[in-house]
């Protein structure tokens, strides 16, 4: 045979060098356990992405462990997440948290915000829809035959509660227009697209709707409230059953302690406090989101 | 040559008689609410964004995507080889004894093939939470089944005479099979292999829009939050990296198969499959995943007899099937019919350079994506979700057509021209009608892949058997979900069965064939 060309070979003995490299420089190295948090994605990832960036490094600090936010990029995949142990603290709504703790056996619900015991959700129109404010319950039957959309089809303030009062003024998911309503994702997807016009209505949280007519961001001439929901529990922390065993004895209590103590002194956690919307985060129980589980399960959300 | 059939060439134009319906429902439900927001989509084209963190993210997300492909594409072409040939009649000829064993390997590859590696994706997460190895698994599952069906088909077809006459000689079997197979099977796995990888691309970017990472998630993120500028930013710069890669796997191949020796050429096919495996493990490696950490399962509760029979019932399975094969029908239509149309009613060497660069881009924008997009200004129905679907896949055979004629002879152009006729049938009978027999085989392929990507569309159109499957899996209804994957698997087995003797159907009468 040829003898081959010396240039050739050298490649070939270049090309095995560099996949064995490879293969060798992968060392597999035991990292120290690391605190995993998350949220569900219901407002914009930049938001998101601000307020956990500096919440991972403030619960370091306190708890001094290490914290990595992991985002995910929609509500189911949060409980998943959760379920499959790759998340230990999750900032869950209603309606996710109470599917999470059914399927994470030993998980618990440790704090809430001030505002999560009496929230509300607002349904909001497009001014050039024909749609008018609303004072009872059964007028929401006016919303019969217009664009409307949901946030995310997980979302308790974005759908679950807003679907429940509609039925209950006898509305039906497909007597909106087109035989059934949009689903945008998020709470602040639900205010844009309603707003430009896209849906003629739609419900989100009252707390995303507030800090955007704070920050400028709703424009009043173009989209309003049409009305708000009576009240009901929403978001809150569930922390994994194993935390105490994870890190050390009392670490879940110790958890808890940070979240109630977190006020307006320190920088950061004024910070933090800011971008949750919230005055203080307050304790709260499983029991109080049994009213929501009941809902959640007349609308087959929770099997 | 063939005498060319303008029946057949007529046939490709048919397809584009879904665009009727699907216009009308779409302006039915068409309102100006969304313009504005389409118009800021399109005006962020021209001014994607520049800042440091976004280009950043996006060129991170890049990179996850591409060394997932990577890794994935090697492992399933390595293992799609090897289920090929163990599938073939040829190689069990020299073990007639265990030749059920082929069948059954042949046979039972359908299944895993029949589901879209994004359902497989929504399944896997569940099992083994958020890690990387979803995503190469949920990849590596159904293209290895796709590269072991090609195979074996392909070498199937070759006359097996100097096999026997081997045989005969009394030399060695195994030894005998593999001088057959080889150079058979190089030209095979370089041609379509390099198909698959831009595939593996493509699957990646769609795993990412479902939360598994990479420049979909990007993609995702981005849209859902209306930041249109940054969302270019990341199409541009996958772009711009697909169509290198493209221009790169061009020329080493055409480099390769013009130089090198057929021993040689197996011994580099190996070096870049084993390249291509530690890169993309190597890379992932250095993008801060755990790949080498132990998997940790989590076990669902299988659902009981009666949870699935509740299931059934509360299931409208017979509604969500006939809307999703509407989906495939209609999204076909649009696929097949398009670009032979484009290619009529604007005929000539520039409109036809300038068509191929828009399909390249069509072909990249992945579909779920459009369905966001269109919905800005009508309402959710399976028009929608065909229209999305259609889109993408016309992209894919635009971009085979027009690639297609102009490597084409075109002599046969120029005589029916200089006979008087105008441009137009010019083009329909010398350009076209040579090009469609193929076209429709191709396109009948393509009508399968459509069929399982209804799966994903469904769940952002609202729509279908995909829809369901999203409702499904947000309540954790599992045993619904087992139906719901179930019928699906059916659906396209029986899809693919259709779907194949109509694609057998057009090679036959082919004159120049696109899949080998």
């Amino acid at each position: 045979m040829q003898q081959e060309p010396r240039g050739r070979k050298l490649i070939k003995i270049a090309i095995a060098v560099l996949s064995l490299s490879n293969l060798f420089s992968i060392g597999s190295l035991k990292a120290e356990e690391i605190l995993h948090i998350g949220a569900i994605p219901d407002q914009n990832p930049e938001h998101l992405n601000r307020l956990y960036k500096v919440l991972s490094s403030e619960l370091s600090e306190q708890l001094n462990v290490q914290v990595r936010y992991k985002p995910v990029t929609n509500y189911a995949a949060a409980v998943t997440a959760f379920r499959t142990g790759d998340l230990d603290l999750v900032w869950f709504g209603a309606l996710t948290g109470v599917q999470a703790r059914l399927q994470s056996k030993g998980s618990k619900v440790i704090a809430q915000r001030d505002i999560d015991e009496k929230f509300h959700s607002v349904f909001i129109a497009n001014k050039k829809s024909s749609i008018q404010k609303i004072n009872n319950i059964n007028d929401l039957k006016t919303l019969k035959d217009k664009r409307f959309t949901f946030g995310s089809e997980s979302s308790t303030s974005g759908r679950l509660m807003p679907q429940y009062f509609l039925n209950k003024a006898g509305l039906q998911l497909k007597d909106f227009k087109g035989a059934s309503p949009g689903f945008s994702g998020s709470h602040d997807a639900t205010l844009i697209l309603v707003q430009s016009g896209s849906y003629e209505a739609g419900a989100l949280s009252e707390e995303v709707w507030k800090r955007n007519l704070e920050r400028g961001r709703v424009d009043p001439s173009k989209v309003f409230v049409i009305w708000k929901t009576p009240s009901y529990h929403n978001y809150h922390w569930i922390a994994q059953g194993n935390l105490d065993k994870k890190f050390k004895k009392g670490f879940t209590k110790d958890l808890t302690n940070v979240f109630l103590r977190f006020n307006k002194k320190s920088k950061k956690q004024k910070q933090i406090l800011e971008l949750f919307s919230a005055k203080k985060f307050i304790m709260s129980k499983n029991e109080n989101y049994n009213q929501i589980e009941t809902v959640g399960r007349k609308m087959g959300k929770i099997k | 040559m063939k005498l060319i059939k303008p029946v057949s060439t007529l046939l490709t134009l048919i397809p584009s008689i879904a665009y009727i319906p699907i216009l009308i429902e779409i302006i039915k439900g068409f309102h100006i609410g969304g313009l504005n927001i389409i118009f800021q989509f399109i005006s962020a084209a021209i001014k994607p964004s520049f800042n440091q963190e976004v280009v950043k993210s996006a060129w991170e997300g890049l990179q996850i995507t591409i060394a997932t492909a990577l890794t994935s594409w090697a492992i399933s072409m390595l293992i799609g080889i090897v289920l090929g040939v163990l599938s073939t009649d040829l190689f069990w000829k020299s073990i007639p004894k265990f030749s059920y064993l082929g069948k059954f390997i042949k046979y039972s590859l359908a299944i895993p093939r029949s589901i879209h590696e994004v359902v497989w994706g929504l399944l896997f997460i569940q099992i083994l939470g958020l890690n990387i190895w979803v995503a190469i698994i949920s990849i590596v599952i159904p293209y290895s089944a796709l590269t072991a069906r090609v195979i074996s088909e392909q070498l199937d077809s070759f006359d097996i005479q100097p096999l026997i006459a081997i045989k005969q000689t009394g030399s060695n079997i195994m030894g005998s099979l593999i001088t057959i197979l080889l150079p058979k099977l190089i030209p095979i796995v370089s041609t379509y292999g390099s198909y698959r990888f831009e595939c593996a691309i493509r699957g990646v970017t769609l795993l990412g829009i479902f939360g598994l990472g990479g420049i979909g998630t990007e993609l995702y993120l981005t849209l859902k939050s209306f930041e249109f500028n940054e969302m270019w930013t990341c199409l541009w710069m996958l772009w711009l990296v697909i169509i290198l890669l493209e221009k790169f796997i061009r020329f080493s191949r055409s480099y390769l198969s013009d130089n090198i020796s057929l021993k040689n050429s197996f011994l580099i096919s190996i070096s870049i499959f084993t390249l291509s495996l530690s890169l993309g493990v190597g890379w992932l490696y250095n993008l801060n995943f755990e790949l080498f950490t132990p998997l940790s399962f989590s076990y669902l509760n299988l659902p009981s007899f009666v949870e699935i029979r509740n299931g059934f019932n509360s299931l409208p399975l017979f509604k969500l099937i006939i809307t999703t094969i509407l989906i495939t029908l209609f999204a076909s239509g649009i696929a097949i019919g398009t670009p032979p149309l484009l290619l009529v009613l604007f005929p000539g060497k520039f409109p036809l350079k300038v068509q191929n660069l828009i399909w390249i881009f069509f072909r990249l924008i992945p579909p779920p994506l459009t369905t966001i997009l269109i919905l800005l200004f009508t309402n959710p129905n399976i028009y929608v979700a065909a229209l999305s679907l259609g889109i993408t896949h016309m992209g894919v055979m635009g971009r085979l057509l027009t690639d297609n004629i102009l490597n084409q002879e075109k002599s046969i152009y120029g005589a029916i021209k200089s006979n008087g006729s105008s441009k137009q049938s010019a083009t329909l009978y010398g350009i076209l009608a040579p090009q469609s027999n193929s076209y429709l085989a191709y396109g009948a392929y393509r009508s399968d892949v459509i069929l399982k990507e209804t799966a994903i569309i469904g769940a952002v159109g609202g729509v279908g058997l995909g829809w369901q499957l999203q409702e499904s899996l947000s309540s954790f209804d599992w045993a619904q979900v087992m139906i719901i994957t179930a019928t699906f698997s059916l659906l396209t087995i029986s899809g693919e069965f259709l779907f194949n003797t109509s694609q057998n159907y057009w090679l036959n009468n082919s004159t120049n064939n696109f899949i080998s």
